[in-house]
C-alpha cells in the first residue's frame, strides 16, 4: 500500500508541475459547454420537456464532465516512463508491478475530483441546478472522477503494449464513439434509429445518464445504480487486462 | 562515509550456466554464456556496441527472462526468486532511468520508499546519498537541468539507496567526459571498498583495465576471454612492436620485415603495423638494419606490452578501439 501511496503522489505531483498536459483536457470541455449551450438554447428553451424547466446546460452539464475526466494522460505518462528508461528502474524495484498501475490511477482519481469539480463549479455559475443537493453534487464528482479512472484503463493498456508515445497518443480516438454516440445532445427517443441503437449499446450512455438523473431529476436510484455499474465494471475490465499486461511486460 | 554496501554471503556473488537469450526474429543476443563473479570483486564485461552486455544485465537484473540456460545473483535465481534477486541488487542501467519532473531529492526519497526506507530514515538517507555523489546543491533542482555527469551520479545513488550486495553499472560512463568518467571511477572503487560486488559493463578498454579485478570479453553474444586484465595480457606472450609508417609503403615494408627472428604476426593498420614477436627490445635493431637494407623511410618504432585490445585482437580478429563511442560533451548527454 505505501508503494502506491509513494508512486500515486510522484503521479500526483506529475500533474501539477505539468499544467500544460493537464489545461487542454480542460478547455474541452469547458469549451464544448459554453459553445453547445450558446448553439441550442434557443432550440431546447427551459420549457422543453427532456429539461424539466432547466436550461441545457443542465442537461450538457454531465457530457461536459465526461470530456473532463476522459484522458490519456496516464497512458501518456507511462509510455514516457518507458521511453525514458525510468519504467525500469520501477520494475527492477522490489515492488508489485500492480503498484505501478495503482500508483497511476490514484493520479486520475485526484485529477479527475479536480476536473470534475470545476467543471461542476462553471456549470452552476452558467444556471444548472443540482436537483439532488449538495451529496448529489459530490456524487457527481466522485462518479465522474471515478469513470475517469476507469478510462485511464485504455490509455495505459495502448502504453504497454504499444510501448510507442504516438500510438498513445492517438488512443484518444476511442474517446470520439465512446463519448459521442451516446445520447450527449438529446435524450435516447429524439436520437434516429440507428443513433439510438448504438448509443444504447455503448455503456458511456448510462454513465451519462446517470450524472444527468442527478442533475435533472434528484435521486433516480435505478438510473445511478446503472451508472455505478457500468464504472465499476469498465474499471474492473480495463484495470484487470491493464495489471494482466504488466505482470507479463518483457516476461 | 561509505556506501554501506553489504557483502553476499557465499563465494559466488553471480553464476551464470549457459545463459542465453533470443530475440523475436531469431536474432540470438546472447549465446550460453558461463559466468563466475565472485563476492567483493569489480567484473569487467568488455564489449562492442551490441556485443550482449545490455541483453546479458537486463537478465541478471531480472528485467528480462532468460530464453535458456540459469543464472543466480546473490544466491537467488534470477528466475525462481526474482523478488529476492531485486531486494539485493542495485541497478544503473545504460539508459539513465531519472523522472525528469522531480527533483534530485524527491528522486532519491522515492527511491528509498520503494525500498522500504521511509519517513525520516528515508530523507536522511537520501541527502546522504546527495552529498556521497556531490549534489547536494543541485538536490532541489529538477533532475531535467542536470547536466550528463549529474544524471549519471544520480542514477548510481538511486541504485545504492538500500546498500545493495550486488551493483550492476550497464556502461556507467558511456557519453560522459573525462573528469565525470574518473568521478564515477572513484565511486564504483568506494562501492567496493564498503564490500558491494559490482558488475560494470564497458566499451571502454581504459576502464576494463584500470577499474576491474577480472573481465569477461564479449563478443557476438559469446565470451571469448575471461580473466584478470593482466593475465589475459600475460597470455598473449609478446610484445607489441609498433611501426609508424609515415607514408613508406606497406607492402615494401610488410616485405621488408616479412622473415624477422620470432615474428608471430603482423597486423596492417592505418599508416601503421604491428608485429607480434616475442621479444620487442632485441627485435628493434633488426627491424631497423632490414628497413635501412631496403632504403625504407619510416616514422617512429615502439614497443609496448600487449593492451587489452591486443587481447580483444587475438580473440576476436578485429579492434575494439575505434569503435568507442565519440565522447560527448556533458551537455549533449540526455
Amino acid at each position: 500500500m505505501t508503494e502506491v501511496l509513494l508512486l500515486g503522489r510522484r503521479a500526483v505531483r506529475e500533474v501539477v508541475r505539468y499544467p500544460e498536459a493537464t489545461i487542454p483536457t480542460l478547455f474541452i470541455p469547458l469549451f464544448f459547454l459554453v459553445v453547445n449551450i450558446g448553439q441550442v438554447s434557443k432550440t431546447f428553451p427551459s420549457s422543453t420537456s427532456f429539461l424539466k424547466g432547466q436550461g441545457y446546460v443542465a442537461f450538457q452539464l454531465p457530457v461536459s464532465l465526461m470530456f473532463a475526466v476522459a484522458t490519456a494522460t496516464s497512458g501518456l505518462a507511462l509510455v514516457t516512463e518507458i521511453d525514458l528508461g525510468y519504467f525500469d528502474k520501477l520494475l527492477v524495484a522490489p515492488i508489485r508491478r500492480s503498484s505501478l498501475i495503482f500508483g497511476r490511477l490514484t493520479a486520475d482519481l485526484v485529477r479527475g475530483i479536480a476536473a470534475s469539480t470545476m467543471v461542476l463549479v462553471v456549470g452552476i455559475a452558467l444556471g444548472a441546478h443540482v436537483q439532488s443537493g449538495v451529496a448529489g453534487a459530490l456524487l457527481i464528482v466522485l462518479l465522474a472522477a471515478l469513470f475517469g479512472v476507469a478510462y485511464a484503463g485504455f490509455g495505459i493498456l495502448v502504453a504497454l503494449r504499444t510501448r510507442n508515445v504516438q500510438a498513445t497518443q492517438s488512443s484518444f480516438i476511442l474517446f470520439f464513439p465512446l463519448l459521442f454516440l451516446t445520447p450527449n445532445f438529446v435524450p435516447f427517443d429524439r436520437l434516429s434509429s440507428l443513433m439510438e441503437t448504438l448509443a444504447r449499446i455503448n455503456p458511456v450512455s448510462y454513465v451519462i445518464v446517470g450524472l444527468r438523473s442527478l442533475v435533472i431529476d434528484g435521486w433516480n436510484a435505478g438510473k445511478i445504480g446503472v451508472a455505478i455499474l457500468v464504472i465499476a465494471l469498465m474499471g474492473l475490465v480495463l484495470t484487470g487486462l491493464s495489471l494482466r499486461v504488466i505482470a507479463t511486460y518483457d516476461r | 562515509m561509505t556506501f554501506e554496501t553489504r557483502p553476499t554471503n557465499g563465494s559466488a556473488a553471480i553464476e551464470a550456466h549457459a545463459l542465453r537469450r533470443t530475440f523475436k526474429g531469431g536474432i540470438e543476443a546472447v549465446r550460453d554464456i558461463d559466468l563466475t563473479v565472485s563476492a567483493g570483486e569489480v567484473f569487467g564485461f568488455l564489449g562492442p556496441n551490441g556485443a550482449g552486455k545490455t541483453t546479458t544485465v537486463r537478465m541478471l537484473c531480472t528485467l528480462l527472462p532468460p530464453t535458456a540456460g540459469s543464472a543466480t545473483v546473490a544466491g537467488f535465481d534470477v528466475v525462481a526468486h526474482a523478488a529476492e534477486v531485486r531486494r539485493r541488487i542495485g541497478v544503473a542501467l545504460q539508459e539513465i532511468g531519472l523522472d525528469p519532473v522531480q527533483t534530485g531529492r524527491e528522486l532519491l526519497e522515492l527511491q528509498c520508499g520503494l525500498y522500504g526506507i521511509t519517513g525520516r530514515r528515508g530523507r536522511k538517507r537520501a541527502e546522504e546519498l546527495l552529498e556521497l555523489v556531490g549534489l547536494t546543491e543541485a538536490a532541489d533542482r529538477r533532475t531535467k537541468t542536470y547536466s550528463g555527469g549529474m544524471k549519471r551520479r544520480l542514477d548510481l545513488a538511486s541504485a545504492l539507496v538500500h546498500s545493495p550486495e550486488v551493483l550492476f553499472l550497464d556502461e556507467p560512463t558511456t557519453g560522459l567526459d573525462p573528469a565525470s568518467r574518473l568521478t564515477i571511477w572513484d565511486e564504483v572503487r568506494r562501492i567496493q571498498a564498503g564490500g558491494a560486488t559490482v558488475f560494470l559493463t564497458t566499451q571502454y578498454l581504459e576502464e576494463a583495465d584500470k577499474l576491474c579485478d577480472r573481465l569477461a570479453i564479449i563478443d557476438e553474444g559469446r565470451i571469448v576471454a575471461q580473466g584478470t586484465p593482466e593475465r589475459l595480457k600475460a597470455e598473449m606472450g609478446h610484445d607489441v612492436v609498433s611501426v609508424s609508417l609515415n607514408g613508406a609503403d606497406v607492402a615494401a615494408t610488410e616485405a621488408a620485415l616479412g622473415g624477422l627472428p620470432g615474428l608471430e604476426r603482423v597486423v596492417v593498420e592505418p599508416d601503421a603495423l604491428a608485429l607480434y614477436v616475442e621479444d620487442g627490445a632485441s627485435s628493434i635493431a633488426e627491424i631497423v638494419r632490414r628497413l635501412d637494407r631496403d632504403r625504407i623511410q619510416v616514422g617512429a618504432i615502439a614497443v609496448a606490452r600487449p593492451s587489452l585490445d591486443d587481447v580483444f585482437l587475438q580473440a576476436t580478429g578485429r579492434r575494439l578501439e575505434g569503435q568507442e563511442q565519440q565522447l560527448e560533451e556533458p551537455e549533449a548527454a540526455r
